[in-house]
């Protein structure tokens, strides 16, 4: 049976929406607290970074997006059960438009980078790096400064501010890596 | 927080018109500099808000966290900067919160979801499909308890093992089966013959 054009659009839209529901799913379970990190761990990033690592940098960031679009439309799918255009405007606004290129730049690093390599070393290694530039070094870069925007405060504040996540966002790279290797193997063709 | 059935006046402009008049007051509010305009702005926010005939239980917790932020950010400002720059920000925090819980209570979701649909549709020109998109947003939220029954169960079933409270030994059973549910409704959206394509255009 031929694959028709159509036939792979529908599936990546049902992947992205699948996606978009995992990420929306996850922030309507409670926070994390592990003993050794003082702040609880929401699980949403957790959500994003795994979009990008298994979509692959469109529909992961399309995952992404669509979380972002019903969140601001109202439905109360933020940590906490936010929602609405008050969370965009806030201090935490950013957070969310870096939620978008997150997916998108771990997503293209998997596809042509992370897969690429051979190996589990080189495979994590290349992994963990990609989820840590994208899932906390995009993310942060859009948050930190919208925050000082916002506030009024100044980046240096907004930063340290930001810090204390820092911790629980390592953990939930590494978890994103471990996961979207092993599901890589087990699910071959996911991103070609 | 959802505009139930919001009966005011603001219930009934077009959400394109609250949107873009949000959009313009926000970015008026980071040029304004004078404290005093900045509260009768404010003042004026509070108003709109307490005549939207919003739903006040809807608004408890966000404004508790919102007061508790603003207190953070107006010390830490003030003692960076002075108190009248800590006025400042609070106050244009505040109005851009009040209006933008005014514009979300007022709108339904239904009306606000065919505000993006509309200012996504020039994505048309560029490749995108905006019936994919629109599908997107529907399957999601239909997705999600489905996702959260796969997400109990595996922990469940992880739990019996002693494997509850760990990451991997949730996370991977969940994405597994969250694709498996894809390919199937895939599947299933194609064997109904669902037409993702965007009608050919005959000239």
């Amino acid at each position: 049976m031929s694959r028709n054009p159509s036939s792979s659009q529908t599936k990546n839209t049902v992947y992205i929406a699948v996606f978009a529901a995992m990420i929306a799913a996850m922030g309507l379970l409670p926070p994390i607290t592990l003993g050794i990190i003082p702040v609880p761990i929401t699980l949403q990033t957790l959500g994003v970074m795994l979009a990008g690592a298994l979509l692959g940098p469109w529909r992961g960031a399309m995952s992404s997006l669509v979380v972002v679009v019903l969140a601001i439309a109202g439905l109360p799918l933020l940590s906490g059960g936010r929602g609405g255009l008050g969370v965009l405007l806030g201090p935490t606004g950013g957070y969310l438009v870096g939620w978008v290129f997150g997916s998108l730049v771990i997503g293209a690093l998997f596809k042509y980078w992370v897969l690429r390599r051979t190996g589990n070393a080189a495979r994590f290694a290349s992994g963990l790096a990609a989820v840590i530039i994208g899932g906390i070094g995009v993310i942060y870069l859009f948050g930190v400064p919208w925050t000082s925007v916002v506030t009024g405060l100044d980046l240096r504040t907004s930063l340290i501010g930001s810090a204390a996540f820092l911790p629980g966002d390592v953990f939930k790279a590494v978890v994103t890596t471990l996961v979207a290797l092993t599901v890589h193997r087990s699910y071959r063709g996911l991103m070609s | 927080m959802i505009a139930a059935n919001n009966t005011s006046y603001l219930a009934r402009i077009k959400p394109g018109w609250k949107f873009g008049a949000l959009l313009v007051l926000s970015i008026a509010l980071y040029l304004i500099t004078n404290w005093t305009v900045l509260l009768a702005l404010f003042i004026f926010s509070a108003a709109i808000l307490l005549s939207a005939r919003v739903d006040f239980k809807q608004l408890r917790l966000p404004l508790i966290s919102i007061t508790i932020i603003l207190g953070v950010v107006f010390i830490l400002l003030g003692l960076q900067t002075d108190w009248l720059n800590a006025l400042r920000s609070v106050l244009r925090l505040l109005t851009m919160c009040l209006l933008a819980y005014a514009v979300s209570l007022t709108t339904k979701f239904e009306a606000m979801l065919e505000l993006f649909q509309q200012v996504a549709s020039p994505v048309r020109f560029i490749g995108g499909n905006p019936a994919q998109i629109a599908l997107a947003l529907s399957m999601t939220i239909r997705f999600i308890p489905e996702l959260k029954k796969v997400y109990t169960e595996v922990r469940e079933a992880q739990h019996a093992r002693g494997l509850a409270n760990n990451p991997l030994a949730v996370t991977v059973p969940l994405v597994i089966r969250s694709l498996k549910i894809a390919d199937e409704t895939a599947e299933a959206l194609d064997a109904r013959g669902y037409d993702s394509e965007p009608a050919k255009r005959r000239f």
